[in-house]
This record gives C-alpha cells, sequence and structure tokens, in this order.
C-alpha cells in the first residue's frame, strides 16, 4: 500500500511504487484538475505542489511522495474563496482552452510563496510551463497583479 | 437520441424549462425558414412549423442561447450572447448559453453558405435557393462544425442576430396583443416589454408562449452600431471562471462506471495495419491489463489505469501489413512536390500576359508538415447502455463526430448518444470534417472499435507520442516564385507554382496590384494525413507570398512597408492596417543599434486584414522574436478583449511553427513525438503581442486564426534585413 497525503487527507492506494504521482492523483483519488500533456515533464499541465515546491508530477514516482504533502489545484481556491491568483487569472480572462492553466496557476502560486515580486526574468525562469493557445501576455500580467495583491 | 417532439413544441415546456421561440418565415436573411423542412423530415411526428433553434425563454426570463459550435476557449459562446443580448434588449444577467444537442435538428448550414461565400458571389436570385441548399447540405453532411473562424461572423451575425431582432418584434407584437395597445407605442428594455403610457411592463418570459406562434416579421429591424450596449464591449467570457478554478470537465476528466482505460500503439506507417500481435501472453500478463487487441492503425491495450495502460502498449511487439508508405521519407516527398511542379499544373488565377516578360527574381519555398499539438491528447469514452452507445469526447463537429461513432459501430444515429465536452485545445484537428479520404475522427473511431469489440465502458486517450505520429497533418507545400519589375520598382510580374490542391485560390494570390499575374498549383494528394491546420492554406501561402513580396521590395530598393503601400489602394482596409501597424510599432526599416530589426507581413483571411510587425534579432541560440504589434480590420469587434486574446495566442501557435514546427517523415511514419523535439514556444520565447482593432466599417470578420498567417513572414522579412539571409525553408531552428 502506498500512503498519500493530498490536499490534507491520507489516501492508501495499492498501487506500485513507481506509478506516476500524475496517474494516482486522477485516478485513484480522482482529483481530475490536474492535467496529462506529455508524459515526460516537458509541458507542466501536470504541476502539483510536493512540500510547497512545484513539480511535473507525470514524472514523479508515487513513492517519492510518500510522508510528504501534495498540493493539487483542488486545494489553492474555491469559487466562494478564490486565491489571488486565480482573482487575478479572471480579471486578465487568461484561460483559452483552459487547459493548462491548473498547471499554470500552480507554477504561479509556487513561485509568489517563494518570491511575492517577481521581476520579468524571475517570471520567465519559474514559468516553463507550456501553453499551446499561447496565453502568456496575460500569465504575465495577472502574475503581476496577483503579486501587488499579496504583498 | 433522438430529439422528441417535446422540444419543438411551441406551447408548454420544452426540454431545459424553456420555450423555443420561433422565427419562422420566407425572409431571404433569416436561417430558419428551412428549418422546418429539416427539422420535419428528422422528426416525421413534428407538425409545428415556425422554430428557430437558437434561442429559448424560459419562464422565469431566462434568455439561453444553443451555440451550434464548440467553444474551445475563443470566446464564441460569449460573442453570441453579446449579440443576441442586443438585438433582444436582453441584460447580461438574463443571459445562458447552452451547447447545440449533437442533432440533426441542429446541423448548421451557415458555416457552409459562408465559406462558398467568401470565395465566389452567387447571383441574387440565387441567393434563398442557395440559402436552403446549404441547410439541406449541413443536414445531409452532418455539418455542425466549429472551424474557419465562423462562430461569430457567419453564425452570429448573420443568423442570431436576425433572429434575436425577429424575435424582439414577435414579443413585442405579443405584448400589443395581450396588452391591447399599437405595438408602436411599445418599447423593449432589459428583458421586458414597455409601455410607456401606463407604465405596464410585461417580462419576455411571460410572452414568450404567445410570441412563438406568430408569423416572424418579414422586415426585421437590426439595431445600429450606436444602439449596442454589449456588442464591441470588453464583455468578461463566461467559460473563464470554471477554467480558472478547475471546474471545467475536458474529454480527458470523463468517468463513467467500472471505466477501463486503453492506450494505442501505431502501426507507424500511415496508411498499414497492423496483422499480428507477436507476445500478445506477456502483455497480458502486466498488471492490470485486460485486453490486447488490434485496431485501426494500431494496436491497444486496455487495463484498469491508463499508465498501465501504456506502460503495456509500449511493450507489444506486432507485424504490420506491408504499404507503400513503408518507404516514405521527406526527402522523396519533397523531390515528388518538385517535379509536380516541373509539369502541368492547374490554373487558379491569371492575369495580363504573363509570358511575354523576362523574370529576374526567383524563388523557391518549402513549409513542413505541422501537427496540431493542442495540449490535450486525442481522446474519447465509450459504452454501452441501455441498447445505446454513449460516447463522450471533445471535437469541434459533434453531429459528425456522432455520426461517424454510428457507421463505425454499425448502429444508427439514433442508437448513439454523443456527450461533447470541453476540449484542450483544437486548432483545426478536432474539426472531424475532411477534404480529403483521411479520417480525422481516427481516435474516435479507435476508442468506438474498443470499446465495441471488449464490450467494456473505456476511456481512451492517446499518448503524447502517439498524437504526435497520427494526426492529420498541415500540408508540407513547396513553392516557387518568379518576378518582375517595372522601371518603377513596382512587380510587372508575379508567377507562383504550388503544391497541393487550392480550394481557395485568393490564399495564394497576392493582395497587391499586379498588372500580370499567374498563380498555378499542382492539383495532387498527399500521402500523409492531412487536414485543416489553424488558418488552414494561410498558414503556407501567407508565408510564401508576404515573404517574395519583401523580396521583390529589396531587389527595388524600396522600404518594404512603403512597398506594399505603394501596391494597394490607400483607402483599402489593407492600406490602413499598414499605416497603423507602421504607427504602433514606430516603424524603421534598418537595424538598432542592439541588433534588432524590425519586418512586416500582411495577411487577409476569413474576413479579417491584419498587419503584423515583428521585431527580432539573432541569438547564438537562434532568432529571437522580442515584440509583435498588430493592425487588425476585423469590422465590428463583438469582444475586443477576446478578440485581442486570439490575436496574440495566434501570435505565439505560428511563432512556435516558424521557429520549430515539423514533421518530418522517415520509414513511412514521423519522426517527432513529443515537446522535446515538437517544440512549443514557452513563456521566455513569448514575445510581447501588442493587438489594435480599426474601426474601419468592414463586416465581421473571423479572429480565432487570423493572426497566424504574418507571423513567419513578419520575423524572416525582420532577420533578413539583420544578415542579408533570405529564409525560404521553415522552421527556423
Ligand atoms: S504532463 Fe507532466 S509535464 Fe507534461
Ligand atoms: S489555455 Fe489552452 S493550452 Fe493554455
Amino acid at each position: 500500500m502506498i500512503k498519500l497525503n493530498v490536499n490534507g487527507v491520507e489516501h492508501s492506494l495499492d498501487i506500485e511504487p513507481d506509478m506516476p504521482l500524475l496517474w494516482a492523483l486522477r485516478e485513484e483519488t480522482a482529483l481530475r484538475g490536474t492535467k496529462f500533456g506529455c508524459g515526460i515533464g516537458m509541458c507542466g499541465a501536470c504541476t502539483v505542489h510536493i512540500d510547497g515546491d512545484p513539480i511535473r508530477s507525470c514524472s514523479y514516482p508515487v513513492s517519492a511522495a510518500v510522508g510528504k504533502e501534495i498540493n493539487t489545484i483542488e486545494s489553492i481556491g474555491t469559487a466562494d474563496a478564490p486565491h489571488a491568483v486565480q482573482r487575478a487569472w479572471i480579471e486578465h480572462q487568461v484561460p483559452q482552452c483552459g487547459y493548462c492553466q491548473s498547471g499554470m496557476q500552480m507554477a504561479a502560486v509556487a513561485l509568489l510563496n517563494t518570491n511575492p515580486q517577481p521581476s520579468d526574468e524571475d517570471i520567465d525562469n519559474a514559468m516553463t510551463n507550456l501553453c499551446r493557445c499561447g496565453t502568456y501576455d496575460r500569465i504575465r500580467a495577472a502574475i503581476k497583479t496577483a503579486a501587488k495583491e499579496l504583498v | 437520441m433522438g430529439i422528441t417532439r417535446r422540444i419543438f413544441m411551441i406551447t408548454g415546456a420544452a426540454v431545459g424549462g424553456g420555450l423555443l421561440l420561433g422565427v419562422g418565415g420566407v425572409s431571404a436573411h433569416l436561417l430558419t425558414h428551412n428549418r422546418v423542412g429539416v427539422q420535419q423530415d428528422a422528426h416525421e411526428s413534428d407538425d409545428s412549423t415556425h422554430i428557430n433553434m437558437w434561442l429559448r425563454i424560459t419562464p422565469d426570463n431566462k434568455i439561453i442561447v444553443i451555440n451550434p459550435h464548440t467553444d474551445m476557449g475563443q470566446g464564441s459562446s460569449t460573442g453570441l450572447m453579446q449579440i443576441v443580448a442586443d438585438e433582444l434588449d436582453a441584460d447580461w444577467s438574463q443571459m445562458l448559453v447552452e451547447q447545440a444537442p449533437a442533432d440533426t435538428a441542429y446541423s448548421n448550414g451557415k458555416v457552409f453558405e459562408g465559406f462558398v461565400r467568401e470565395m465566389m458571389t452567387p447571383p441574387e436570385w440565387a441567393s434563398t435557393l442557395l440559402e436552403n441548399g446549404f441547410y439541406r447540405m449541413g443536414d445531409l453532411m452532418k455539418m455542425q462544425m466549429t472551424g474557419g473562424s465562423s462562430a461569430v461572423r457567419f453564425t452570429g451575425w448573420d443568423s442570431m442576430r436576425h433572429a434575436a431582432a425577429a424575435t424582439r418584434q414577435m414579443l413585442i407584437a405579443a405584448a400589443a396583443e395581450k396588452l391591447n395597445v399599437a405595438a408602436n407605442t411599445l418599447t423593449t428594455e432589459a428583458g421586458n416589454v414597455l409601455h410607456a403610457d401606463s407604465g405596464r411592463s410585461l417580462p419576455y418570459g411571460e410572452l414568450a408562449a404567445a410570441a412563438a406562434v406568430l408569423d416572424s416579421p418579414k422586415d426585421i429591424q437590426l439595431k445600429s452600431r450606436e444602439q449596442y450596449r454589449y456588442v464591441g464591449k470588453p464583455v468578461a467570457r463566461v467559460d473563464v471562471p470554471s477554467k480558472v478554478l478547475a471546474n471545467e470537465d475536458y474529454g480527458i476528466d470523463a468517468a463513467v462506471p467500472d471505466m477501463q482505460y486503453a492506450a494505442i500503439a501505431t502501426s507507424g506507417v500511415f496508411g498499414a495495419q497492423v496483422k499480428s500481435i507477436d507476445n500478445l501472453d506477456e502483455v497480458k500478463a502486466a498488471r492490470g491489463v485486460s485486453d490486447v487487441l488490434i485496431v485501426p492503425d494500431g494496436v491497444a491495450v486496455v487495463a484498469d489505469n491508463p499508465w498501465r495502460a501504456e506502460k503495456a502498449v509500449r511493450t507489444v511487439k506486432f507485424t504490420r501489413e506491408p504499404h507503400d508508405n513503408d518507404t516514405l521519407s521527406t526527402e522523396s516527398l519533397v523531390n515528388r512536390q518538385r517535379q509536380a511542379l516541373s509539369e502541368d499544373l492547374t490554373s487558379g488565377m491569371t492575369a495580363g500576359a504573363p509570358d511575354d516578360i523576362q523574370t529576374t527574381v526567383n524563388a523557391e519555398y518549402l513549409v513542413p508538415y505541422l501537427a496540431h499539438a493542442s495540449l490535450e491528447p486525442m481522446n474519447a469514452t465509450v459504452w454501452q447502455q441501455d441498447g445505446k452507445l454513449h460516447v463522450i469526447g471533445g471535437v469541434q463537429n459533434p453531429l459528425l463526430a456522432r455520426a461517424r461513432a454510428a457507421k463505425e459501430a454499425g448502429l444508427d444515429l439514433d442508437d448513439v448518444v454523443f456527450q461533447a465536452r470541453q476540449m484542450g485545445g483544437g486548432f483545426g484537428r478536432r474539426v472531424a470534417f475532411s477534404m480529403s479520404d483521411d479520417e480525422p475522427l481516427n481516435w474516435l473511431i479507435q476508442a468506438v472499435r474498443i470499446a465495441v469489440d471488449t464490450g467494456k465502458p473505456v476511456k481512451t486517450t492517446w499518448s503524447r507520442e502517439t498524437d504526435t505520429r497520427s494526426d492529420v497533418y498541415r500540408p508540407m507545400v513547396m513553392a516557387q516564385f518568379e518576378g518582375a519589375l517595372a522601371d518603377d520598382g513596382k512587380p510587372s510580374l508575379w508567377r507562383s507554382r504550388s503544391y497541393g490542391k487550392e480550394m481557395n485560390i485568393k490564399a495564394v494570390a497576392p493582395p497587391y496590384k499586379i498588372p500580370n499575374l499567374a498563380v498555378s498549383y499542382a492539383d495532387l494528394p498527399h500521402p500523409v494525413p492531412t487536414g485543416f491546420w489553424r488558418s488552414v492554406e494561410h498558414s503556407q501561402h501567407g508565408y510564401f507570398v508576404e515573404s517574395f513580396i519583401d523580396e521583390l521590395a529589396i531587389s527595388a530598393g524600396v522600404d518594404p512597408l512603403q512597398y506594399r503601400l505603394n501596391l494597394l489602394d490607400e483607402n483599402s482596409p489593407a492600406a490602413q492596417v499598414l499605416l497603423k501597424v507602421a504607427e504602433m510599432s514606430g516603424w524603421r526599416s534598418g537595424a538598432d543599434n542592439q541588433g534588432r530589426a524590425m519586418g512586416v507581413a500582411l495577411v487577409h483571411s476569413f474576413g479579417s486584414t491584419v498587419a503584423q510587425v515583428v521585431e527580432a534579432s539573432l541569438t547564438p541560440s537562434g532568432p529571437k522574436a522580442h515584440r509583435v504589434w498588430c493592425a487588425v480590420d476585423c469590422g465590428v469587434p463583438v469582444n475586443p478583449q477576446a478578440i485581442e486574446a486570439q490575436v496574440q495566442g495566434s501570435v505565439h501557435y505560428a511563432l512556435s511553427a516558424a521557429l520549430y514546427g515539423k514533421c518530418d517523415l522517415k520509414d513511412g511514419g514521423v519522426v517527432q513525438s513529443n515537446f522535446h523535439d515538437y517544440r512549443i514556444v514557452s513563456m521566455r520565447d513569448a514575445p510581447r503581442v501588442e493587438v489594435e482593432l480599426l474601426p474601419l466599417g468592414s463586416p465581421v470578420g473571423g479572429v480565432g486564426e487570423i493572426g497566424v498567417p504574418p507571423l513567419a513572414p513578419a520575423l524572416c522579412n525582420a532577420l533578413t534585413v539583420l544578415d542579408g539571409k533570405r529564409r525560404r525553408v521553415l522552421p527556423l531552428v
């Protein structure tokens, strides 16, 4: 049994230790806000937090997540209490198809947690996720808005 | 799932608790007059007449817009709601949107009509006939497509706007009767009909039943642009909050009881089928694996977790049927195209006497096959329940997808239930409709086969690798150009030859005044499956034409932006957007002291005109686009902020292609497989994109694709300024 702490909830799962965290989250705990885009750590659609750090869950075996705090997009905010990043995302009308956006927001939340006033260069370095719809202009603007709000 | 007569009942509660409002009659403007016939054919027992599929009004005064397009984030739902709200004098808080069911009664011929009218102008007398014909055609072809930037400009502007305006007049007529006053003493506001003299007001919800049985007005009064409250304003898109909160279910998020998961390995050669699976027992022994089967174009493994299925499918050893494509390579295809261009060609457009003139500027261009690479890989969930086949998928044409699923399963359309889900990107990949023999719904066909053959509820998801290697690709195209200059430096001759059937020759011809012109093409197919890729033929030909005109400008020694202006009517939208983009960018023709230079391009597509300036430099790791300015004429900008987003997104989509995009062919299949070798621009590569929309009074144009075509030529034109090299082959890196 693999024990995972996801969004504060303990799960005991009968899965292989080398199963990527992404597939455990999506199909074994039914948290499907975390997306699959490439499976090789290139796109970031599968970004979640492990002890607060952004990781690409498609390339992260569940065995490595045992004993750590896993947080997914589902724990970031709700319709009633959206995170500052989510408010900024709505204000700037960031998503197009929206598929990359849970990973993008997880990357942005992690960036702002460690660097509350990121420069353009910091944003370039941290936001390496891919958006096929090309929402980069608005992601950048939304991060800056969220940063102001979080001061 | 046939739509029951109940949906079309004029009175009483329709499905969804609303009332379908009828707009019928024989108005050449109205899309709906021929729906009656179509719908009656589809539902023999249905004898109701005045029917409109676009609008429902509920008793509690909600206006429901039924969108026959699928919104992938381009904002068509919001745009259509804006149009309807304005024409109907509804308040935004009343507005709701629903996806049209994947039913023949909701097929959309308007899209067809729009495209054909874009390419030719029918005589006035044929207009109504044509309109009827297109709806019949839409019906027969199961047309419910989102593509060609058609939702707002055709369905919305041509159809829903009229339907909503007519509905408003009918609501007034119903109110006049009820209040026993003259219709011209009534006005409408915020979803109510008002009688100023008596101070009475009636909500639309109370009038809908009476209005629905009235004849639609012959003389439809449309709002003037000054009267719009929502059209032209930056309205927040209705689909954004749920996407931000990750509450949106995409096709890949489907979950049904006892669901199993399938992964696919492709045969590796286009068109070749798998003959046998050679290590069946070994694959089946893996944990969770239940089935291993041959499917069209490959093999499938079904397991109890998608990762187990994917892991297992990578271990399958199989034998493939031999196929003509076994030796296909990029090199052989390039040679084939070059050979074809030296043989008999089809003439697309000729003007003047092109054969008399000696040419002085010659060039050969080549762009590769491209995958769409939508971020959500293709997937579909299929199961059997209560005697029906159920399908969940994200497609740009739900009705056609339903029909294809039915055909594959050997069922009638009525025995298939199709749920269209949110799509993680489409870009033409999910259009489902094809101009060639290729099957764009190849993933859906596999998913249906798997569910039918195993009898299990199965979600089939392509890996990124399978997605990249099983696409219907943007065609590789070679194009050859010859030009000559007159004494004043203007082109005296333009001759082009390109590979591939060209349905829309306007996309291939230059938009400039050139006295002698010969545009021809090799009307030959591709052995590689091809499909529609964001901006379709404009993506290749925009690059060719706007690069070659730059070559002519340089050889004439004239500033490239001025050169283009010299070949355009001063007041044309094309000249206006060029002047605007020059102003926005602070256009300069040489390199600056930071080693940056500008390039320009101008492309008319999907009824809109876009001029772009790219500022670029050459870095040790390759070309870099720093900034992009876009001046856009798309007629009435229904939702400016959504249009800006579309143009920005298109620039990044096109930049990925210009810098990195290629699908090489080797041994009959595509070499590239995932984002490491099929690269997409990231935040770091993404230029800042500024967009301005010009109020030129043009007809409403498309917006979802128009930003793509000018990017590659503008970028290449900028780089030529820096090093004098002309880049005639893409990608650049
Ligand atoms: S799916 Fe994990 S990085 Fe792409
Ligand atoms: S919004 Fe579609 S991939 Fe980013």
